[in-house]
């Protein structure tokens, strides 16, 4: 009970003893696991959405699909075939799909053109209406979230294949992804490609009549599909793996149409969790510094705690409980934050029916954002813990301020520069681990920002002018993490030069006492920053491309050069703006305050 | 002693006693040693000097009849006390001049006689100590002892010097 | 008389390795008797801190035994020691050692908190041990606040917070004007008469003056002792 009052209140008059310190620790780790928190809510988002639209529509368990590189349809032999396969209850006629290309004014899709009946009434898959009505002669369907795309409405006219169709209604469906997801149906897995504008493909319904009359088209390959109704919709990914082909009959279970119609969020989501590894790391190597900056104070605590009688485990305790808590509290707010913000990047695809409403938070999403917390305070507070704890009382608690390292190389070398490098580099050479934080900061962040700039470049490819819900997602998310990035990244490199200005506080008044100007001494503080970051600046361009090529898992693609420089040397520079105001605050506080200070 | 009861009689004529009490508040414990006889020894040869003058006291009884005032020629002494600048004792010399005996005729071991030293003082400052933790706050007596303290603290720093040298002397031979 | 609080025998420690051995404190006997108060003297470097050190288990001994209440210290765990430190001994330092962020009187109660004690307990006894220091009108203040004095005496009601077999005392005064070694002596004169068993090392003639007796340290070894006790 005392032991516990007393662990808390050294925790809590800490936190109050240096508020800034404790929400600036705070800020990093919830920026860090908010992002996370983002990340893994988009996991099961539209999976909900989708059964919805799924059952409203009759959607099939399976689709069958028959390749034909000519046109002609599938002998019905084959098709038979696939119908009594044991397990199927019901299935749809045998549907044509070809690829073309849709004008709209200006804009231009690939599109899938897909043949049903205007009658409609059929077992499986019926499309819902959402406006206008069904298919007709010269009359087309767009899918909603393609038609939202485009812009088209009921009534517009637009051009198929060179022929002219008036937009009879839009509507939505299971059976395909919605736009912009796709699933190049057959094509891609014969080597066919769909058409000019591929990464996106619309989706558009006429009568198999009308298709017949469409001649312009981008392939001459067609697709004939076919739905199926199963008597275990959970089994449809064994019954597609059992008798499905590369080519005839080529079977989809309905899970499959969905995860790919969870591509919207998914890359949102690949680039949040990235991003919030990338953040992470910022986050670790801020708050070693943080708490590398209290070392000092905090082995003489651990020696007090030692003569006046404190075990082992309770001085543990004590090192770790308060930024333990801090790390809790990030994590609360950040799953607070992350739930609020996962619902802007979650706003179901317009392909779909129902809403995802607000992402929820699983347990183990819960948990894993409060382990990810931990761990990071653990990684920053474990090493100036261990060595403090491990430290023999009396040296503990008459530890002088940990003695600068010697570099005599570094010494000699800098006596030729000029006089803010030659500060600069001496500085540097007393502390390289923090220089080592600096350079590692800057290396992740420039990484976080070529790999942005990268999918940036990739996502301004040419979309025949389409407003592209996916793009839109990305930029949306990148920009959130590029703000972060940023954010951290200032925030450490400003506790990185308040580390180094408090540090080195009597050698600069020192050197000012000797005849350094103040900005001599700005400089030599600013530079002890920039030198190391540097080199981690240049580190961060390949890797930000490798980590690009790894996520995204496609071939190298690189962003523009002026692009890259512009991240380079302006990493640089805003390394420069964020050290000048710390060190130059902390170079112009009068000399004798500060040997006189050191000497109390 | 002659010089600080004519430095006591400057302020006004007083009575024997009355100048032994002045004396004893301002020495304190230090002042206990110092019997009634002596003060009238002092005046007595200070009278026969001419510097110190009495007169009858008008009633009372015994020796404190008379009150005693500094004549002239006192006045005169007790000025030029004031602007004397001697001090007593600057250096330890005698037992400096022990030390180098000792040693020189192999008489005794000079740090041995510093460690004897060294306890008599530790006492010395020890009942100096005690007698300035009983004074009250502020009494004058407390800063003859405080003064007392200091000088056995510093003639105790200076035998640690004494045994430091005789230490590297005694090696060196 | 009564029997030795603290005992060493034969107490030995020796820092560095080959040539560069040096023997800090070289086989050592000492005994303390309760309500004793003893100072260790010497010159900077005589060993006389490192000394204090193996007394309070702050340090492992290289050779030879302490023994405190009866019990051996240099082969306790490090768990045992730091139970007997914060049950049986108080430590004070040249350089106060507060926690800048505990007011006075939760710097007090900090040592009776460890021990387990009540929080409502802890307050009492530290309320009534920094009246007793003459601090009452200064609990709520921050280390900082405080004169180097006052601080020292917050550090030595800190030390009697557990009612310890035997205050250890570096230097107390190192660190204070002539004014504030008052303060001190005064409050470690009366601890004296209360009977505390108490261990000073100094270089403060002043402080050593308190003593019963004053132990002359050289070279780690104990050369000379001084017995002011009874002579007053």
């Amino acid at each position: 009970m005392g032991r516990l009052l007393l662990v808390l209140r050294l925790a809590w008059r800490d936190v109050r003893r240096r508020p800034v310190e404790a929400i600036l620790a705070l800020l990093v780790m919830m920026v860090a696991t908010t992002t996370l928190t983002i990340g893994l809510a988009l996991n099961d988002v539209t999976d909900h959405p989708y059964e919805q639209t799924k059952a409203a529509t009759a959607g099939p368990d399976a689709v069958a699909g028959f390749l034909s590189e000519n046109g002609a349809p599938p002998a019905s032999a084959a098709v038979d075939a696939i119908t009594r396969l044991p397990g199927v209850t019901a299935h749809g006629p045998l549907m044509p799909m070809a690829h073309t290309t849709l004008t709209l004014g200006r804009r231009t899709a690939t599109v899938q053109a897909w043949g049903r009946e205007p009658a409609g009434g059929d077992p499986v898959d019926r499309p819902k209406l959402t406006s206008g009505g069904w298919v007709g002669a010269g009359s087309v369907v767009l899918e909603r979230g393609f038609a939202d795309a485009l812009g088209a409405r009921v009534g517009d006219h637009v051009t198929l294949g060179g022929r002219s169709f008036r937009i009879g209604g839009t509507a939505v469906s299971a059976a395909l992804p919605s736009y912009p997801s796709s699933l190049c149906h057959l094509l891609c897995f014969a080597g066919i490609a769909p058409g000019p504008h591929a990464f996106d493909l619309g989706l558009v319904w006429l009568t198999p009549a009308d298709l017949a009359t469409v001649h312009e088209r981008t392939t001459p390959a067609v697709v004939y599909l076919l739905d199926l109704r199963l008597a275990d919709p959970a089994a449809a990914p064994a019954f597609a793996a059992a008798h499905g082909r590369e080519t005839a009959p080529f079977l989809l279970a309905w899970q499959q149409i969905r995860d790919a119609d969870a591509g919207v969020t998914r890359s949102a989501q690949t680039a949040l969790q990235v991003g919030a590894v990338l953040l992470a790391l910022l986050a670790v190597a801020g708050l070693t510094v943080l708490a590398g900056r209290r070392t000092l104070e905090q082995t003489r605590r651990v020696g007090l705690l030692k003569a006046v009688g404190g075990t082992p485990g309770l001085i543990a305790l004590v090192l770790f409980v308060e930024h333990l808590a801090l790390a809790v509290l990030a994590a609360a707010a950040a799953l607070g934050v992350g739930r609020l913000l996962a619902g802007r990047f979650t706003a179901p695809g317009a392909g779909l029916l129902g809403s995802s409403g607000p992402a929820t938070l699983t347990a183990s999403t819960v948990a894993v954002v409060i382990v990810v917390a931990l761990l990071v305070a653990l990684t920053a507070t474990l090493l100036p813990a261990l060595r403090a704890a491990r430290s023999a009382t009396i040296t503990a608690l008459e530890a002088p301020a940990r003695t600068p390292r010697r570099h005599g190389r570094v010494i000699a070398l800098s006596a030729a520069l000029p006089v803010p490098l030659l500060l600069g580099l001496r500085l540097i050479g007393r502390r390289p681990a923090r220089a080592a934080l600096a350079t590692l900061s800057t290396a992740v962040t420039v990484t976080g920002l070529v790999t942005i700039l990268t999918s940036a470049a990739v996502n301004a490819r040419d979309t025949g002018g389409l407003h592209n819900l996916r793009t839109e997602r990305l930029a949306q998310v990148t920009t959130t993490i590029t703000v972060m990035l940023l954010v951290l990244a200032a925030a450490n490199t400003v506790f990185l030069t308040w580390a180094t200005v408090a540090d080195a506080r009597h050698a600069s008044a020192l050197a000012r006492a000797f005849g350094a100007t103040p900005d001599q001494v700005t400089g030599g503080l600013s530079a002890a920053q920039v030198v190391p970051a540097a080199p981690g600046a240049l580190l961060g361009v390949p890797a930000g491309l490798i980590v690009y090529r790894a996520v995204t898992q496609t071939s190298f693609s690189a962003p523009s050069v002026a692009g890259l420089a512009a991240v380079l040397l302006g990493s640089v520079l805003a390394v420069v703006v964020c050290t000048a105001i710390p060190a130059g605050l902390g170079a112009r506080r009068p000399v004798a305050d500060v040997l006189s200070a050191e000497s109390a | 002693m002659q010089d600080v009861v004519l430095a006591l009689l400057a302020k006004e004529p007083s009575h024997g006693y009355q100048l032994r009490a002045r004396l004893r508040d301002a020495l304190g414990p230090l002042g206990e040693a110092l019997n009634d006889g002596q003060i009238y020894v002092t005046l007595t040869r200070l009278e026969k000097a001419g510097l110190v003058t009495w007169e009858p006291a008008g009633e009372g009884e015994g020796r404190d009849r008379k009150v005693y005032a500094l004549t002239p020629a006192g006045q005169h002494r007790v000025a030029e006390w004031l602007t004397e600048v001697a001090w007593p004792r600057p250096a330890p010399t005698d037992f400096h001049l022990k030390l180098t005996a000792a040693a020189a005729a192999r008489l005794a071991d000079p740090i041995a006689l510093v460690d004897a030293q060294r306890r008599e003082l530790l006492r010395l400052l020890r009942d100096a100590q005690r007698a300035a933790l009983a004074e009250p706050p502020g009494s004058v007596a407390g800063l003859l002892l405080e003064g007392q303290v200091l000088r056995l603290e510093a003639d105790l720093k200076w035998l640690d010097a004494c045994e430091q040298a005789w230490t590297t002397r005694g090696d060196r031979k | 008389m009564t029997e030795a609080v603290l005992r060493t025998r034969k107490l030995r420690k020796e820092f560095g390795k080959g040539d560069g051995r040096v023997r800090a404190v070289d086989d050592v006997d000492l005994a303390v008797d309760a309500g004793e108060t003893v100072a260790v003297m010497g010159p900077s470097g005589c060993g006389k801190s490192t000394l204090l050190h193996l007394l309070g288990g702050l340090q492992r001994p290289t050779g030879g035994e302490v023994e405190l209440g009866g019990r051996r210290v240099e082969t306790m765990s490090e768990r045992a020691l730091a139970r007997l430190r914060r049950d049986r001994i108080g430590f004070v330092f040249q350089a106060f050692h507060l926690m800048p962020e505990l007011t006075a009187v939760e710097n007090v109660e900090v040592p009776a908190l460890l021990a387990g004690r009540s929080p409502r307990a802890a307050r009492t006894t530290a309320l009534d041990l920094l009246d007793q220091v003459g601090l009452a009108d200064r609990t709520g203040h921050l280390p900082s606040a405080l004169s180097g004095g006052q601080r020292q005496r917050v550090a030595i009601a800190r030390a009697l917070s557990t009612e310890p077999l035997v205050v250890l005392a570096d230097e107390p005064t190192g660190n204070l004007d002539s004014a504030a070694t008052a303060e001190v002596l005064r409050l470690f004169d009366r601890l004296h008469r209360a009977g505390q068993t108490l261990v000073v090392v100094t270089h403060d003639a002043r402080i050593a003056a308190t003593a019963d007796r004053i132990l002359s340290m050289r070279d780690g070894a104990l050369v000379d002792q001084t017995v002011l006790a009874g002579a007053a």
